[in-house]
C-alpha cells in the first residue's frame, strides 16, 4: 500500500504535466486528418526522383524516375535511368488498376497488383507503402505519446483493410503535421521496416520531405528516395493518366 | 625414480582427493552450459573453397539451409488444408532466424489472361479458396505448372511442401525445435513430416544427448559388474569408474568453459575415455592388489608407494603414446571437428593418466582390496585355470597360435577392400525413424531434400548467360539422381510467355531488362540472383542418398561440365551438400591415413626408446597392427562404413593396442631381467599384467556392447568397433606377443633397478 502511494505521488504530477502538454486541442483522429490534408494538399505534382537502392553490403544502384500525380490516387511514372530500363512506364489508377509499358516489346500490359507486399521496382517500398490515399481511411489512430516536437500515433489497420502490417507508429511534426518517421510492424508484431523522412521543407506553399529512406530491417537493405525537382498544380490533364499516354 | 612421487601421493592423499573434488565441481558447473554443434558443414575449415562458396551463397541469398515441412493429406486442395498451410506459413515467418518461407499460399505466380498479366501469388492469402469450384480450378491450374508440380505439390496432390530458408548464422537445431513446437501447437489436418538438414541436425543433437545420458550409465553398470568379477573388491569396481567419470567431466567441462561445442565427432570422447582411461586405473589397482598389506591404512605408506611406483612409468608411457595417437588427429587432419576431437581426447587421456596415478591410489589407500588372496580360492582357481590354460597353450604351441592369427589376418585382409565410405547424415538414423520416414516421403513425392547449388557469375541480364544457365539446368536434370533444377532463367521464360513472346529467353538484353522490372524485388527472386545482377544460383535437388560413390559421380560429373562450359562471359562453380560431403569424405580418408601413419611412427619410436631394442619396437607394433587389421576387416565384412565417427576407431585402436604392448613388454622386460628365463618371465607377465589386460578387455568389451542399443547409428557402430578393437588388441597382446617372444626369444636391454623388484625379492626372501 505504501509503495502504491509513493508511486502515485511521483507519477501523478508527471502524468499531469505530460497530459497538459501532449494534449493540446487535438484528438488522434484530428491529428491524422491534418496529416492527410497536408500530404494530399496539392492538386497535382510532377517530381523528378532519384531512387538509391542499397543492398546489405552497402552496394548502391540508382534509378531515376519522373512521376506525375494527380489527386491522391492517379499516378504515372517513367523510368529515365538506368539505360536498360529507360522508357518503362507505369500507370496506377484508382481501384488498384495498373498498367506497365515495356518499350523493348512495345507492349502495354495490365498488371494485377492485388498483392500489397510486392516490392515496387526492386526498392524497399511495397505497393502498399507507395499507395497514396488517406491514412484516416485505412487506419484507426491512437495517441501513444509526445516526443520532442512530434506527436506519436499508433495506427492499426481497419478490419476491412488488407495490410501486411499489424501496426504502424507514426511520428508527426506538431506544427506542420508532416510525418517525420514511420515504424512498420509485421504480423508477428515485430518492427520490420523503418521509414525516415528528412529535409522537410516548404516548397510553393506545400510541405514536402525531400529525402526519405525506407530500411528493411529483416534483410538489411534500404532505399533512399530523393526528390530532385518538384512542381505543383500545373493542371495535369486526365489524359496523361491513360494507357495510351504510357507509350509516348 | 617414481618412489618419491608415490610416497608423496600417499602422504598428500587428502589434499589430492579434495583438489580433484573441487576441479570436478567446477567442471560440472561449466557442463551445465553444454552446446551441441551438429552442423557438419562447419566441420570443414571456413577457408575451404567449397565451404567458402557455400557460405557465400548462404549470405547472399538468404541462407542455404532448408527446413522442409511436408503436409500429407487425402487432397491438399481442401479448404481446411489450405487454411492450415496459410496459417503455418504466416507463423513460420515470425520465427527469428527464418529468412524466407515459401509455400503454395505465398508462392509467386505469373499468369496472363485476356486483360493482361498478373504477377501475384498462386493463392491470395487474403482471399483463400473456399468453394469446390475454386479449389478444383486451383488444383488444375497448379498441377499444370511445372513451377509447382513435383516441387511444392506432389503430382498426386496428396502432399505439399512448406520451405523455410534459415539465415546463415542461425542456430539450426533451435529453430527446428521452434518450428516443431509451433506446428505441434496448431491443430493441423493431415500428417506432418519434417525433413531437411536443420531437422536432421536437431534430431541428431537430441539423440547424442539422450544416448549418452541413457547408455553411459548402462555401460558403467555392466563394466562395473565385470570389474567386480575381476577384482572382487569395491575399489576394483569403483575406482576405474570414478577415474573415467572424473576425467570425462574435466574434459567436457573444459570444452564447455572454452565454448567449444560438442560435435558429432567429439561426442565420442566420453566413450573413448571409458575404453582407454579405465585401463590406467585397472593397471594401477591390479598392481596395488599385489601388495599384501594393501588397505591397511594404519601401516606406513612406504609399502603401497613402493608397489605404486612400479606401475607409474608404464601408465605414463601408455598414456603418452595414446596421447600421441590422438594428437596425430590434430596435425593429421584437415577437418576442424576432428582436430578438436584430437585436442580434447588428448587432454582427456592426460587427465585420465594423472587421475589414475594420483587420485586412484589416494582413494585406494582408504579402501580394502579383495579379500586376502587365498592361493586356492575358488574364483582365483577358475580364472587362473582359464588364463593358464590359454597361456600354457600359447606357450606350448606358439606356431599354432601364429597360424591361427595368420588365418584371422587373411580373413581381415579380405574384408578391408570391401569397406564403404559414407558421410551421409541420413545414415545416422535407424530405418523407420521419423527422419527416415520424412526423407522417404520427400524422395518419393518431391525428388529429395538435398540441395545442390551452382553459382553463376556473369551479366545475368544477358540472353547468352540465361541461355547457358538453362542448358546447365537441362544437363543437371539429365542426371538420374538430380531433379527440379531451377533458376531465374525459368522466371524470365515464364515472364516472356505471359507478355506473349513464347516460353523462351528473349533474344535481347533490353527485353530481359524490361521483364526484369516486373520481377525485381520478389522474394523468390532475391533467393536466386544478387542485387547487382552479376551473380545468380541454379538450385536442384539430389534424390539419392549421399553415399560416397554416388556423390562422387554427381560432383565429378558437374565439375566436368563446368570445366567444359565456362567461358570468359560467364562461369559456373559448384557447391551444396554433395560437394560438402565429397570434401568431407576426401578429408576423412586423408585424416585416417595420415593419423595412422603419424601415430604408428610415434608409437614405434616410443617403444623403441622404452625397450631400447629395434626388435622390441617391431614386436610392440604387433597388437596395433593386428587390431587395426581386425577393425578394418570387420568393417568391410559387416559393411560398417567409414564415416566421420568410425574414422576415429583407427586412432583409438592404436591408443589401446600400444597400451597393451607397453604394459606387457614393460613387465616382461622386468621379469626377464629378474628371472632370466623367457618362459618363466612370460608366465609371470601373463599372470600379473596379463590379468589386468584381460580384465580390461572383458570389462570394456562387454560395456561397449551396450552401445548397440544406441539410437544414433554411429554410436552403435562405434560401440561394436571399440569392442572389436579391445578383443583384437587383447588377442594381439595376450596371445600373439607371447608366441612371437617364445619363437624369437628377444632380450630387451637395460638394467633393471626398479624398486618393485626389490619388493618381490623381499617377499620371496620372506
Amino acid at each position: 500500500m505504501k509503495r502504491i502511494t509513493k508511486t502515485t505521488t511521483i507519477l501523478l504530477p508527471v502524468m499531469f504535466i505530460t497530459l497538459s502538454w501532449a494534449q493540446p486541442e487535438f484528438t488522434a483522429s484530428q491529428i491524422l486528418e491534418r496529416v492527410d490534408s497536408v500530404v494530399n494538399a496539392p492538386q497535382d505534382q510532377t517530381m523528378n526522383m532519384k531512387l538509391i537502392l542499397f543492398d546489405k553490403n552497402g552496394n548502391e544502384r540508382e534509378r531515376e524516375i519522373v512521376m506525375y500525380q494527380k489527386g491522391g490516387d492517379k499516378r504515372m511514372g517513367k523510368i529515365l535511368a538506368p539505360a536498360d530500363q529507360r522508357g518503362i512506364a507505369f500507370l496506377s489508377l484508382p481501384g488498384g488498376v495498373m498498367y506497365v509499358y515495356l518499350p523493348a516489346f512495345k507492349k502495354t500490359r495490365r498488371i494485377a497488383s492485388h498483392v500489397k507486399n510486392t516490392k515496387f521496382a526492386g526498392t524497399d517500398f511495397t505497393y502498399e507503402d507507395m499507395e497514396a490515399g488517406a491514412y484516416g481511411i485505412k487506419y484507426v489512430p491512437e495517441i501513444l505519446k509526445h516526443e520532442g516536437s512530434d506527436h506519436v500515433l499508433k495506427l492499426t489497420p481497419r478490419p476491412e483493410i488488407q495490410s501486411e502490417y499489424s501496426m504502424l507508429k507514426l511520428w508527426v511534426d506538431e506544427k506542420t503535421f508532416v510525418p517525420t518517421k514511420i515504424e512498420h510492424y509485421d504480423k508477428g508484431k515485430k518492427l520490420c521496416k523503418l521509414m525516415t523522412r528528412d529535409k522537410i521543407e516548404e516548397t510553393s506553399g506545400y510541405w514536402l520531405a525531400r529525402e526519405s529512406e525506407m530500411s528493411d530491417l529483416r534483410n538489411g537493405q534500404k532505399t533512399k528516395m530523393i526528390i530532385q525537382d518538384v512542381q505543383f498544380n500545373q493542371g495535369l490533364a486526365d489524359d496523361l493518366f491513360t494507357e495510351r499516354h504510357l507509350e509516348r | 625414480m617414481f618412489a618419491g612421487f608415490s610416497k608423496w601421493v600417499i602422504e598428500q592423499r587428502k589434499y589430492l582427493i579434495l583438489g580433484a573434488l573441487i576441479i570436478t565441481l567446477v567442471s560440472g558447473y561449466f557442463i551445465r552450459s553444454i552446446k551441441v554443434n551438429p552442423d557438419f558443414t562447419s566441420y570443414l575449415p571456413k577457408s575451404d573453397p567449397v565451404v567458402r562458396l557455400f557460405d557465400h551463397i548462404g549470405e547472399e541469398y538468404g541462407g542455404n539451409l532448408l527446413a522442409l515441412i511436408a503436409l500429407e493429406a487425402d487432397d491438399i486442395f481442401d479448404a481446411g488444408v489450405i487454411r492450415d498451410i496459410d496459417r503455418i506459413t504466416r507463423g513460420l515467418k515470425t520465427i527469428s532466424g527464418v529468412s524466407y518461407v515459401t509455400s503454395i499460399t505465398n508462392i509467386l505466380d505469373i499468369r496472363s489472361d485476356a486483360d493482361g498479366i498478373e504477377v501475384s501469388r498462386l493463392i491470395d492469402e487474403y482471399d483463400l479458396p473456399e468453394t469446390n469450384e475454386e479449389l478444383d480450378e486451383l488444383k488444375e491450374y497448379a498441377l499444370a505448372k511445372e513451377m509447382y508440380r513435383g516441387r511444392l505439390i506432389s503430382e498426386d496432390a496428396t502432399a505439399t511442401l512448406i520451405i523455410c530458408r534459415l539465415q546463415p548464422d542461425a542456430d539450426e537445431a533451435a529453430i527446428a525445435q521452434q518450428i516443431k513446437t509451433m506446428i505441434g501447437q496448431s491443430a493441423v489436418s493431415g500428417q506432418v513430416y519434417f525433413g531437411g538438414m536443420p531437422f536432421m541436425m536437431q534430431d541428431v543433437s537430441n539423440m547424442i544427448i539422450d544416448d549418452l545420458k541413457l547408455l553411459l550409465p548402462l555401460v558403467a553398470l555392466l563394466t562395473a559388474l565385470i570389474l567386480y568379477l575381476g577384482f572382487r573388491s569395491p575399489r576394483g569396481v569403483l575406482l576405474p569408474l570414478i577415474a573415467v567419470g572424473i576425467s570425462t567431466t574435466w574434459t567436457i567441462g573444459l570444452m564447455c568453459a572454452l565454448c567449444v561445442p560438442v560435435s558429432l565427432v567429439s561426442n565420442i570422447i566420453p566413450v573413448i575415455l571409458f575404453a582407454v582411461g579405465s585401463a590406467y586405473s585397472i593397471h594401477v589397482i591390479s598392481r596395488l592388489d599385489e601388495d599384501p598389506s594393501a588397505g591397511d591404512t594404519s601401516s606406513s605408506p612406504t609399502q603401497p608407494a613402493a608397489y605404486l611406483s612400479g606401475v607409474i612409468l608404464p601408465v605414463i608411457l601408455a598414456a603418452f603414446t595414446t596421447m600421441v595417437g590422438f594428437l596425430s588427429f590434430v596435425f593429421g587432419s584437415y577437418l576442424t571437428t576432428i582436430r578438436e576431437f584430437g585436442i580434447f581426447a588428448t587432454l582427456g587421456v592426460f587427465f585420465s593418466c594423472i587421475i589414475s596415478i594420483t587420485l586412484v591410489p589416494a582413494l585406494a589407500s582408504y579402501m580394502k582390496p579383495k579379500k586376502q588372496r587365498k592361493r586356492n580360492g575358488p574364483d582365483e582357481r577358475t580364472r587362473g585355470r582359464v588364463i593358464s590354460k590359454i597361456t600354457a597353450a600359447t606357450l606350448k604351441h606358439p606356431l599354432l597360435t601364429l597360424a591361427l592369427s595368420l588365418v584371422l589376418i587373411v580373413i581381415a585382409l579380405l574384408g578391408v577392400p570391401r569397406i564403404e565410405r559414407n558421410v551421409d547424415i541420413l545414415d545416422y538414423f535407424k530405418p523407420g525413424t521419423e527422419v527416415r520416414r520424412a526423407e522417404n516421403l520427400m524422395k518419393e513425392k518431391f525428388g529429395g531434400s538435398t540441395p545442390v547449388q551452382i553459382l553463376v557469375k556473369g551479366d545475368i541480364l544477358e540472353p547468352e548467360v540465361l541461355m547457358a544457365m538453362k542448358r546447365f539446368q537441362e544437363f543437371l536434370e539429365s542426371h538420374a539422381d538430380i531433379s527440379h533444377a531451377q533458376s531465374v532463367a525459368d522466371l524470365v521464360e515464364e515472364m516472356s510467355f505471359v507478355v506473349g513472346e513464347g516460353r523462351a529467353i528473349p533474344g535481347s538484353r533490353a527485353k530481359i531488362a524490361n521483364l526484369w522490372f516486373l520481377l525485381e524485388g520478389e522474394e523468390i527472386v532475391t533467393q536466386m540472383v544478387n542485387p547487382q545482377m552479376n551473380e545468380a544460383i541454379i538450385q536442384a535437388t539430389v534424390g539419392s542418398s549421399l553415399q560416397t560413390d554416388r556423390v562422387k559421380v554427381i560432383v565429378d560429373g558437374i565439375n566436368e561440365y563446368i570445366a567444359e562450359n565456362n567461358t570468359t562471359e560467364y562461369s559456373f562453380e559448384q557447391t551444396g551438400m554433395p560437394s560438402i560431403h565429397y570434401r568431407l569424405d576426401e578429408n576423412i580418408k586423408q585424416s585416417l591415413v595420415s593419423s595412422i601413419v603419424l601415430a604408428t611412427t610415434a608409437v614405434f619410436i616410443t617403444v623403441l626408446l622404452l625397450l631400447r631394442s629395434l626388435r622390441g619396437g617391431l614386436i610392440g607394433l604387433v597388437p596395433i597392427a593386428f587390431s587395426l587389421l581386425g577393425i578394418f576387416g570387420f568393417m568391410g565384412i559387416l559393411r560398417i562404413p567409414l564415416d566421420i565417427a568410425t574414422v576415429l576407431v583407427g586412432g583409438v585402436s592404436i591408443g589401446i593396442g600400444i597400451d597393451y604392448s607397453i604394459h606387457f613388454l614393460g613387465r616382461f622386460r622386468r621379469e626377464q631381467a629378474r628371472m632370466g628365463n623367457t618362459r618363466d618371465a612370460l608366465q609371470q607377465t601373463l599372470q600379473t599384467t596379463g590379468r589386468a589386460i584381460s580384465i580390461n578387455v572383458i570389462a570394456v568389451t562387454a560395456g561397449f556392447l551396450v552401445l548397440l542399443l544406441a539410437n544414433l547409428v554411429p554410436l552403435q557402430r562405434f560401440g561394436i568397433l571399440v569392442a572389436i578393437t579391445m578383443l583384437a588388441s587383447g588377442y594381439g597382446a595376450l596371445l600373439m606377443l607371447p608366441a612371437i617372444i617364445i619363437l624369437t626369444k628377444p632380450v630387451f636391454g637395460g638394467r633393471n633397478n626398479n624398486s618393485i623388484n626389490e619388493v618381490h625379492i623381499k617377499r620371496s626372501a620372506k
